[in-house]
């Protein structure tokens, strides 16, 4: 009998390349830029190419470090970029809670839907992700516009007399997120719901608890982490919407997407564009935090 | 329950102290974080053996047999297979192969072709490939399935399949998780006899992993109980059965009653107890005790006798009570018989009678008596 | 649960028109002769004539497509890596931030992580000399950062549900783990490299943000076309191509549909 000594140079080599390569591509593709946004939020905007000062300079053969807060105090002092915060955190706000009111009975009537029903009924949910998010909200602008078919239909219906302005508000902001997010509200929502053991709801009904307070105090409790993952896929990224409040919005109120964009491309101002980009990213660290702990609690179970 | 094992050869390989054990676990640990699974573990087992390893779940019985196929390594202790130290070798190069418990067919392949994977790792031609894959295909009478892929099998079919797979690569040593576990009562029992002719027929070395302790009786050349990490006994069906060597092994295989009590005289291979349940009991004991050893006397329910009369043996190995319960199961009734001393005692009696009413009836007062070779004497 | 409630099939039935009505709009004003929405003057293919004869726009898609192919494949070789070392490697050093580094692209607003990989490639040119300039290469290395965090999440769950007494007993047999991976795990997560190369294709073709910042001059992608003819207002041509590619997926979604009942 030959018998070969265990050789562990395969299974470690695996282990390298399964951990290395992600790792070293993100390290610096993800993790690296970070540092520099950083570092370039402490500069000075500058006429050179790129449009920004050297945070350390050797000035006869001394190291100067000039480090700059000029804009963070422009963040804090001036009201239209504390506005623009404002203005995020309240859209995402609104936006995920329209996913979720919307979303949540959705999410519910499917995952209670006969099994064979459930599939197709999911894919629906998931398809419109595969056409062009751009287009889709494009097509809104069709529908809010004055001359619209939304003013058509309700102008049709004699449910008012004069076209309602909806385009370019706050409100077309919210229906924007609200269509475009939708799907990711639901789907960890369904996961969830499916998830649910039916025979809990069967021994409530037993004791005596009637649907809706077996809703109440079975079911919502127990899809709270649904709930909260959906809401945090929803509102981190919506906080630094661009697309959707550039089409649809009020250009009189300003998300901080916007506003990045706008100092980047149209004012050149790259250190202000990186701190506002450090603001908002010290914003959603708490959301992102909560989400990361229900993912690994997810794991445990 | 049957207990009886196939004849086997007139000296078995474990009473000869010349043979070399096949397989040769040495004082092997597996630990878990904090959990000992396998808890300093030394077992012998001999080519052509089928040995079996029993124990309720958790028992690290699974982690043993894992252990062997090199799908975990040990903590501690040394494994050797025909007198290889195997300790570190990974799966892949040992010469034992493994039938799953949950079979582990490959989804994606055809039965013919999950049988042919073990052989392509060994690089052996096609023609020898196809002719392995034939005889396995003959062996299990499967070769009308060939085509079939694993998820259009019925579970029986899938066993014979997990088992052609693992017996393919003509292994000297083949070890079976559960090997009956998917099955339901009725192909299990059938199967049980299969497995053993096969395992005759081919000369392998089988070791298998049971929580059932009937399926354990019925094929095994040896059984190890497991607890906790630990082997309690090793020994023939026969011998656990009959001559338990502790409580646990004695309560954990079929039904007994245990008496405690303890030694007050020595009687030339007897000894005398003085039982708690307030008589005498004299024991034939394999090993010496002292006097004033305390002890378990531990008597399965058909050794004990029933008599409707006071028996005439001086008040020593007897109890008296009343009938308390009566299962009929057929073939056997069982009595539970309730003493003064609210001490319940279980006993079976074989209907060989056919019973249109009943001998013994509820709340009938009634005595037991058993002989001093009838049970075994425990210390713990 | 008797769930079939109306009230809740009325919610669903107003959520599908939600999702669905602004598409199908589309659809219907592709047709349309006139350029205005609310006014129907007659079916019409003229959009789809001028759609095709627009070559900025189609040397755009044909980037688009290159951008997120590319993208897609190498997405799936590091999001597949990722998911291997999440379920496979058990607790390895640093690990809470490898998975931090997986998660934080799902979530991360675009016009973070564009201006972040613009100033990094800026940086990189300025002490490397790399790259010399931003484009196909720029925005493919964008995308690939973003997309293999969705890539591994789709992996990383089918790998979870797949026995592991698989892997085990192929090694069993005789099979090295390399044999073991390309022989029996590859072949059982196959469906989810494909939905991964395709989820991953389809965040590269979508992306707008992202790709205007790490895009120098002379790489126009496909969104930026869009987005800067809709800017402009009403573009039929759009309608068109939205019908293009609603086309494109619907079928794609039938013939999976098809293969997935032949199983």
């Amino acid at each position: 009998m030959k018998l070969q000594a265990v050789s562990d140079d395969e299974p470690r080599l695996g282990r390298l390349i399964n951990i290395g390569l992600p790792y070293l591509w993100l390290g610096l593709f993800f993790l690296l830029p970070f540092v520099i946004v950083l570092r370039i939020s402490l500069a000075e905007p500058a006429l050179t190419q790129p449009p920004y000062t050297a945070l350390w300079e050797w000035v006869d053969g001394m190291l100067e470090i000039r480090l700059n807060l000029r804009n963070l105090q422009l963040i804090s002092e001036d009201s239209l970029y504390l506005q623009a915060l404002l203005n995020s955190l309240w859209v995402a706000l609104v936006g995920t809670l329209g996913c979720l009111v919307l979303g949540y009975p959705m999410a519910y009537a499917i995952a209670t839907a006969p099994e064979r029903q459930r599939v197709p009924l999911l894919m629906l949910i998931i398809l419109p992700f595969w056409t062009s998010f751009l287009i889709r909200v494009y097509a809104w602008i069709g529908i809010l516009n004055a001359n619209g078919l939304l003013n058509g239909f309700l102008l049709w219906l004699g449910v008012i007399d004069e076209p309602l302005k909806i385009l370019h508000t706050q409100t077309a902001v919210y229906i924007g997120v609200i269509y475009s997010y939708l799907p990711f509200m639901i789907l960890p929502l369904y996961a969830n719901l499916t998830r649910l053991d039916r025979t809990l709801l069967e021994a409530a009904a037993d004791l005596g608890c009637r649907p809706w307070c077996a809703f109440r105090r079975i079911t919502f409790p127990l899809t709270l982490p649904g709930v909260i993952a959906g809401s945090m896929l929803v509102f981190i990224p919506v906080v630094g919407e661009f697309v959707i409040p550039d089409l649809l919005g009020n250009p009189g109120s300003l998300m901080v997407g916007q506003l990045m964009w706008t100092e980047f491309f149209a004012n050149k101002d790259w250190p202000l564009a990186a701190s506002l980009a450090i603001v908002l990213l010290a914003i959603l660290v708490v959301p992102f935090v909560i989400m990361q702990r229900l993912q690994q609690e997810n794991e445990m179970n | 329950m049957a207990n009886g094992t196939p004849s086997r050869r007139p000296l078995e390989p474990w009473q000869d102290p010349k043979a070399r054990p096949y397989v040769r676990i040495d004082r092997v640990t597996k630990r878990f974080g904090d959990i000992y699974a396998v808890d300093d573990v030394t077992l012998e087992v001999y080519q052509g053996e089928f040995f079996s390893l029993l124990g309720s779940s958790g028992c690290g019985k699974t982690t043993l047999l894992r252990l062997l196929a090199g799908l975990e390594y040990p903590t501690s202790g040394r494994i050797y297979i025909d007198g290889v130290d195997v300790t570190e070798v990974p799966p892949y190069f040992r010469p034992v192969n493994m039938m799953f418990q949950s079979y582990a067919l490959f989804p994606h392949m055809t039965v013919e072709q999950n049988i042919e994977f073990g052989l392509r790792q060994d690089r052996l031609p096609r023609r020898e490939r196809m002719e392995r894959v034939n005889e396995m295909l003959e062996l299990l009478r499967i070769a009308p399935l060939r085509k079939r892929r694993p998820d259009q099998l019925s579970g029986g079919q899938r066993q014979r399949v997990a088992l052609a797979r693992s017996l393919a690569k003509h292994p000297k040593l083949l070890l079976l998780d559960e090997p009956l576990g998917a099955l339901d009562k009725r192909l299990r029992e059938n199967t049980q006899f299969e497995l053993v002719n096969l395992q005759e027929r081919l000369g392998t070395t089988f070791i298998t992993v049971t929580h059932d302790q009937e399926e354990a009786m019925t094929m095994s050349s040896r059984i190890a109980v497991m607890e906790a990490g630990q082997i309690r006994q090793v020994d023939t069906p026969t011998a656990i059965y009959e001559f338990p060597n502790s409580r646990f092994v004695a309560e954990f295989i079929g039904s007994v009653n245990l008496f405690e009590g303890k030694i007050i005289d020595l009687q030339g291979d007897d000894v005398l107890i003085e039982a708690q349940f307030g008589g005498l009991m004299r024991m034939r004991s394999l090993q010496p005790h002292p006097i004033g050893t305390p002890v378990v006397v531990a008597i399965r329910p058909e050794k004990l006798r029933l008599c409707p009369t006071p028996p005439n043996n001086g008040r020593v190995n007897q109890l008296q009570g009343v009938v308390e319960d009566i299962a009929y199961l057929g073939d056997v009734s069982i009595y539970r018989i309730r003493t003064p001393s609210r001490l319940l005692v279980e006993m079976t009696l074989t209907n060989t009678q056919p019973r249109t009413e009943q001998v013994l009836t509820w709340d009938q007062e009634v005595w037991v008596e058993w002989s001093p070779t009838s049970g075994v004497v425990l210390t713990d | 649960m008797k769930g079939r409630s109306w009230p809740l099939l009325s919610v669903l039935a107003f959520g599908y028109a939600f999702l669905y009505i602004p598409i199908v709009l589309l659809i219907l004003y592709s047709f349309n002769e006139s350029r205005l929405v609310t006014v129907w003057s007659g079916f019409s293919l003229k959009w789809y004539g001028e759609l095709v004869h627009n070559r900025q726009l189609l040397e755009s898609a044909w980037l688009s497509v290159r951008i997120a192919a590319l993208n897609a494949t190498v997405a799936v070789v590091l999001g597949t890596l990722a998911a291997n070392a999440l379920v496979r490697h058990g607790r390895f050093r640093g690990r809470t931030l490898f998975e931090l580094l997986l998660t934080a692209p799902l979530v991360m607003p675009d016009v973070i992580i564009g201006l972040s990989l613009l100033l990094l490639f800026v940086a990189m040119q300025q002490t490397i000399g790399w790259p010399e300039s931003r484009g196909f290469t720029t925005i493919t290395i964008a995308h690939i950062t973003f997309s293999l965090a969705y890539v591994s999440v789709v992996v990383r769950s089918r790998l979870l549900r797949m026995d592991r007494s698989l892997e085990e007993a192929a090694m069993d047999l005789g099979a090295h783990p390399l044999t073991v991976y390309l022989q029996i795990t590859l072949p059982l997560i196959a469906p989810a490299l494909l939905a991964g190369w395709l989820l991953a294709f389809t965040l590269s073709l979508d992306d707008l943000v992202i790709a205007s910042f790490v895009s120098g001059p002379g790489a126009t992608t496909l969104p930026m076309v869009i987005y800067s003819s809709v800017r402009m207002g009403i573009s039929p041509q759009i309608n068109a191509l939205a019908t293009l590619i609603v086309a494109l997926v619907a079928i794609a979604v039938l013939i999976a549909g098809q293969s997935m009942r032949r199983r």
